[in-house]
């Protein structure tokens, strides 16, 4: 479940495309041309359930018959019979459980996950409700509100993994394990024997199972720059420091203690003049270190494979599952990603370079109507989304639901996928492309940057280089790209933008044109010879001219600003979404210099109504905060 | 009384102040009537007694036992005497409270100003209470109706939290008397609050006049007290009363003045532009012409007092903060944190100032300010309407309309939260808490099931209530254990012993039956509502038992036999009953200053619980 991140993603559904166009300020003659969306090919459905079915979910498991098992924050569990259908039957099998976020199905019985237990449910006279509730490992937990437990996901050899968030003390913004293991993944056999798997979680609810393996992602905060998926090792470090206290138990499967990581990095514990804990800010001028420059130094520690770039492809991204195969078209084997704040779900293409593995993330489907936790397949190649975002807040502003997302079998131009090159990427696309934008070094936008790993909440991107693409190759059949580009960087988070490459039958654009390619390692292997490639540019040194004569700004302006800087994760402009609406901004009657400040350091504690602190945006440059903030303004004149 | 904080006084030469924070139902005029004698009461009839002590039968109907002694006040109607009671003293505002006792089937009641009835009723087990049964507001009469009709306007405890007979029971009553204005009654009497077992179960109920049995058919502004004594046996003790009957403070002459800027700290208003200046009817937010937000509004008037005495100020001021002051002396200042403050007054005028600073923008305008006094129960002296309400949560209530589980964390009020406990909720509405880390029933309660507003709403903490009146067993400690020496002390954790959770199953109508391992032995442990709703029985079956084991079955401040396996437990709070208590060998031992009943156990143990 996620806490306390900063940002969520509007509706980007319809707009996002739009936006896009204007961020990147394509030639206008462009606009007058259509680009398809992502609901001209992946539709979301209701799910009919019963009036008054309080659908908070939890956890939701495929059974083997095709019936869906659905659990819920108010602690019941339903069996869904004929989930695919039109008019899906709900029988209740469980109820009063403790706030159960995940369930498991294995030899007939169900395994939940309560907050202090895994639990077995088995209905042994066949009345088809639960009658046998058996617990099978109790974990200790101190009662602490934050203190969830997700899972169980079911090793291939039977046997399942648990993890368990930090609790949030006072000083809500240094979470901490106080009682063993929190902030761990926990390995539990059906006979009750427990073993510490890894540790360095903080708010672990992306618990998943691929191939056999397990991975997970973490949610935005202290330590965590942002969300991204990572394979979970036994004896790992994920890299928050609060569950370490617990290594010098005898059966941890590491001894790395928090002092080897404060000695490197201090975890910025700052009080205030009234001795109070204080929330430690980013410091915009400051020696930093990233992830991948502390794991020099710590060898356990885990970095991510694919990074979800925070307010981007998500705030507080869930459950990770593998396209089956024959389901979703070109997207099989891909990695579909949930994302409770923005209500969308990413998609991610993992490769393995020198046995690491790394990959590329887009997104490919918002709108869905509450925050997304958990998907599970159904057996007809439908995706079951399971959302709730009371506390938390969500770009879709329902507080539950269930709900399923169908292919109707038209093909998407979309990146299938993005693989590293010993000298750029090769992009392969669902369609052939339209050379005459393929072959165009203008036709791509590559830039990199990393987050600071440190101990305050969140971190502005860092480090951002452009990294010029310097030739390109489109393949015969027009569905491969390769691309040579400079000034790549291990480790660093590429931002691919390919906003002017078109598809040869409609020139549509691309549905998502962005990409994030997380870089972990560079391959081997031969490079491109220039001779071989285009070299065509036909870009000009144009400059956006967003300022009106008048310094009055309309929406169409400034919405590109606040879609580029992530305002749009969490404010509409005129309701509550995960943050106020900019109309209410407006009636605070702020000047512009001091909305300025509020963007590089916000007051959270003025907006009591809202769960969801704002990060600190210190990346926005002044010139377009001022026009940010001038439209902001500019909403309340209008009362 | 109790005092929070440091107190500074300081003596001026009209007026004493003192400050400090403290609870403010403290200053009421409380007094405990005295049960060494029948003295404060008016003609006792020879149906009132004074006695130590006093034991109802749980079996036998009418029936109340008592020995000599002081500080009991015993009725025992007979049919040559069977009169009410009566206090010397006359009242009209009044807080009562008090412990009482009813025999089997009994019957008797509270009458405020001896006209408005809180029903006393033996009511142990009712499902659905009505206004006769206890804690109702008894019904009013008219014999003009036809049969049938006579009976309105009767009101019934919002849920019955009633004890068993020979049970001390608690009781709270909030009283106003009904206003005159001359002969010419202005405002009904209204039983503010009634409270049973520590259950709110009337609220701000008008009653339009006296109920059934009045001793009077008119309505006065003062009367005496009266007790129902023709009915049945039912004892007193504890009678704690708070007359407020004195002249409250008012207000005149109210100047407001309106200043702009953000004040956290009081500022020298003779360096401050006037926004606006104008006279106000009251104390309020609701002006026209206030802004949102950073502004300071300034009252000046005139404070009448009638009676001497301490007085304290509370004010209510969300988004800002407020000051009080008296003869132009702080009574408390401009403070996030504190908003109260207390000060010695003479009857008189004195010149009064109240502040309000609003500077969270946020927030809503909001003040309010309340006063206590001598013999004055607290009141709003502001404009009612200039509070907001808007912040609060909706509260979800989880019911047990049927047989019903829900796990939360649940808190005891020894302190600690207990992490793996089950809540069981059943429809005879008797409920209880299972701590599934020791395998300990850890609470017991009558009434509604759970309030699971602190868990649902919003993130929550994981955490829900008894709605009912709850017995509570002590910290959780385990339920079976080894002794190897009979005085070894109780094991307070399950270190050593193997405990391991193993869940529970439910049978054919979805009650639970606990399982867990200690010692290598498989306990299953089976608690079920007893018939009529008298309480609850639990069995506990061991399978491949060992040698020395025990049931801890109660550790309390007092255990006493009554009769051959049949205990009061803590004053009288539940009966403990024990299951053949012959073969089972039952022994109370002291440890750490608590009883503990400990009973050995082979196979099989069980026991009781009435309440």
């Amino acid at each position: 479940m996620k806490l306390y991140t900063s940002t969520i993603a509007a509706t980007i559904g319809k707009y996002f495309i739009f936006c896009c166009f204007a961020i990147f300020s394509l030639p206008s003659s462009l606009f007058a041309q259509e680009a398809a969306k992502e609901e001209d090919f992946f539709k979301i459905n209701k799910m009919r359930s019963p009036e008054g079915t309080l659908l908070e979910v939890g956890g939701l498991c495929t059974l083997p018959n095709g019936d869906l098992a659905v659990t819920t924050r108010r602690g019941d569990v339903f069996i869904v019979e004929n989930p695919t259908s039109a008019k899906p039957y709900f029988r209740k099998f469980a109820s009063g459980l403790h706030e159960v976020l995940g369930v498991a199905y294995k030899n007939g019985s169900l395994y939940v996950t309560q907050r202090g237990e895994l639990t077995r449910l088995f209905d042994s006279n066949m009345d088809g409700k639960a009658d046998v509730f058996e617990t099978v490992y109790a974990w200790p937990i101190s009662g602490n509100y934050h203190e969830y437990s997700f899972g169980p996901k079911l090793a291939p050899d039977g046997s399942f993994f648990v993890t368990l968030n930090l609790g949030f003390p006072g000083a809500w913004w240094h979470p901490e394990s106080f009682v063993p293991w929190r902030g761990w993944t926990l390995h539990i056999y059906d006979d009750g024997r427990v073993e510490p798997w890894a540790a360095g979680m903080r708010s672990p609810c992306g618990i998943s199972m691929i191939d056999g393996e397990l991975f997970y992602t973490d949610n935005q905060g202290d330590w965590v720059g942002s969300g991204s998926i990572m394979p979970v090792k036994k004896g790992a470090f994920m890299g928050h420091p609060a569950s370490l206290v617990w290594t010098n138990q005898p059966n941890s499967p590491l001894k790395l203690t928090q002092q080897e990581i404060f000695a490197k990095i201090n975890p910025r514990i700052e009080f205030g003049p009234d001795s109070q804990q204080v929330k430690p800010e980013n410091k915009v001028n400051e020696k930093f270190m990233t992830e991948f420059e502390m794991k020099k130094f710590i060898p356990e520690l885990q970095l991510p494979a694919v990074w979800l770039p925070h307010g981007i492809l998500g705030i507080s991204t869930s459950e990770i599952v593998k396209i089956p195969k024959g389901v979703f078209g070109p997207f099989e084997d891909q990695l579909l990603v949930g994302d409770q704040g923005q209500s969308k779900i990413s998609r991610v293409f993992m490769e393995k370079v020198n046995g690491e593995l790394q990959g590329c993330a887009w997104d490919f489907r918002s709108g869905f109507q509450s925050g997304i936790v958990r998907l599970a397949w159904g057996t007809d190649g439908s995706l079951f989304i399971g959302e709730t975002n009371r506390g938390w807040g969500s770009a879709g502003d329902a507080n539950e639901g269930l709900q399923r997302l169908t292919w109707n079998k038209r093909l998407p131009f979309e990146m299938r996928t993005v693989k590293a090159m010993p000298d750029g990427f090769e992009i392969e696309f669902t369609k052939p492309v339209d050379k005459k934008y393929a072959e165009d070094l203008a036709s791509y936008d590559i830039e990199s940057y990393i987050y600071k790993y440190h101990g305050v909440y969140g971190s502005p991107p860092v480090n951002t280089q452009k990294c010029p693409v310097k030739g390109v190759k489109v393949s015969e059949d027009g569905l491969k790209v390769r691309l040579i580009v400079s000034n790549l960087r291990q480790y660093y988070i590429h931002i691919i933008k390919l906003d002017n490459i078109r598809d040869k039958e409609n020139s549509y654009t691309l549905v998502h044109p962005t990409g994030y390619y997380t870089l972990n390692n560079i391959p081997e292997g031969a490079k491109l010879a220039m001779a071989t490639v285009s070299i065509k540019n036909t870009a000009k040194a144009v400059t956006a001219k967003t300022t009106s004569p008048t310094g009055t700004y309309t929406y169409a302006q400034i919405k590109p600003l606040l879609t580029k800087y992530t305002c749009v994760a969490c404010h509409n402009p005129d309701k509550k979404q995960v943050g106020p609406g900019f109309i209410d901004v407006a009636k605070r009657n702020y000047s512009i210099d001091k909305i300025l400040q509020l963007i590089k350091n916000p007051q959270p504690q003025n907006w009591p109504g809202y769960a969801t602190p704002m990060a600190p945006m210190p990346q926005v440059p002044a010139a377009d905060a001022k026009k940010i903030a001038a439209w902001i303004n500019s909403l309340a004149v209008k009362k | 009384m109790s005092k929070m904080s440091i107190n500074y006084k300081r003596t001026l030469k009209t007026i004493h102040i003192f400050i400090s924070l403290f609870c403010w139902q403290g200053l009421s005029a409380q007094k405990q009537i005295d049960l060494s004698s029948l003295a404060n009461f008016k003609n006792a009839g020879a149906n009132w007694h004074i006695a130590g002590d006093v034991n109802a039968d749980l079996y036998k109907q009418d029936t109340l036992i008592f020995s000599s002694g002081k500080g009991v006040l015993v009725n025992l109607p007979n049919a040559a005497a069977r009169q009410d009671l009566y206090t010397n003293f006359k009242h009209g505002d009044l807080d009562i409270e008090l412990d009482y006792m009813m025999a089997k089937s009994s019957n008797s009641g509270i009458y405020l100003q001896g006209r408005y009835e809180v029903q006393l009723q033996d009511s142990w087990g009712i499902l659905n209470p009505r206004s006769g049964d206890n804690g109702g507001i008894y019904e009013r009469w008219d014999d003009t109706k036809a049969e049938g009709q006579k009976g309105y306007q009767g009101y019934a405890p919002r849920q019955n939290v009633s004890r068993a007979p020979g049970l001390w029971q608690h009781l709270k009553i909030v009283f106003q008397a009904p206003r005159f204005e001359g002969s010419a009654k202005i405002e009904n009497a209204k039983i503010l609050r009634v409270e049973l077992n520590g259950v709110l179960i009337q609220e701000n109920v008008s009653l339009e006049g006296a109920t059934r049995g009045a001793v009077e058919n008119n309505e006065v502004a003062m009367d005496a007290l009266r007790i129902q004594g023709d009915h049945g046996p039912v004892a007193f003790r504890n009678i704690i009363v708070s007359n407020y009957d004195k002249a409250k403070p008012s207000l005149s002459v109210i100047a407001c003045s309106l200043y702009k800027g953000k004040f956290v700290k009081e500022p020298d208003y003779k360096t401050l532009k006037v926004i606006a200046q104008k006279t106000s009817p009251s104390i309020t937010t609701n002006l026209t012409g206030l802004p949102d937000n950073e502004y300071l509004v300034r009252y000046t008037g005139t404070l009448h007092i009638n009676e001497p005495g301490e007085y304290n100020f509370i004010a209510i001021t969300a988004g800002g903060s407020g000051a009080v002051k008296i003869n132009n002396t702080a009574v408390f200042a401009l403070n996030n944190n504190n908003n109260k403050g207390s000060v010695n007054l003479q009857p008189g005028d004195w010149p009064f100032e109240i502040v309000y600073s609003k500077y969270v923008d946020w927030a809503k305008s909001s003040l309010a300010l309340n006063i206590t006094g001598p013999g004055i129960r607290e009141f709003t002296i502001s404009d009612a309407g200039s509070v907001s309400f808007t912040n609060d949560a909706d509260p979800v209530l989880a019911n047990a309309t049927e047989n019903t589980i829900l796990r939360s964390f649940v808190d005891l009020p020894v302190g600690g939260r207990v992490t793996h406990s089950v809540n069981v909720g059943t429809p005879e509405k008797i409920h209880y808490t299972y701590d599934m880390d020791k395998g300990m029933m850890v609470q017991l309660w009558r009434g509604n099931f759970l309030d699971a507003t602190p868990m649902w709403h919003e993130r929550g903490d994981g955490s829900s209530r008894a709605a009912g009146a709850a017995q509570y067993f002590g910290k959780p400690m385990l339920t079976v254990a080894k002794l190897i020496d009979v005085n070894a002390t109780w094991a307070s954790d399950t270190t050593g012993t193997g405990y391991r959770p193993n869940g529970y199953t439910l049978d054919e109508k979805d009650r639970p039956t606990f399982k867990y391992t200690i010692y290598g032995v498989a306990v299953s442990d089976k608690i079920r509502i007893l018939e009529n709703g008298q309480g609850i029985e639990r069995e506990i079956t061991l399978q491949n038992s060992t040698a020395n084991l025990y049931v801890r079955v109660v550790g309390a401040g007092s255990i006493t036999e009554i009769s051959k396996g049949l205990y009061l437990v803590n004053d009288k709070s539940y009966y403990l009953k024990i299951d053949n208590p012959d073969g089972t060998k039952p022994m109370i031992r002291e440890q750490n200053g608590q009883k503990e009943l400990l009973v050995p156990i082979q196979n099989k143990f069980s026991y009781s619980i009435l309440f």
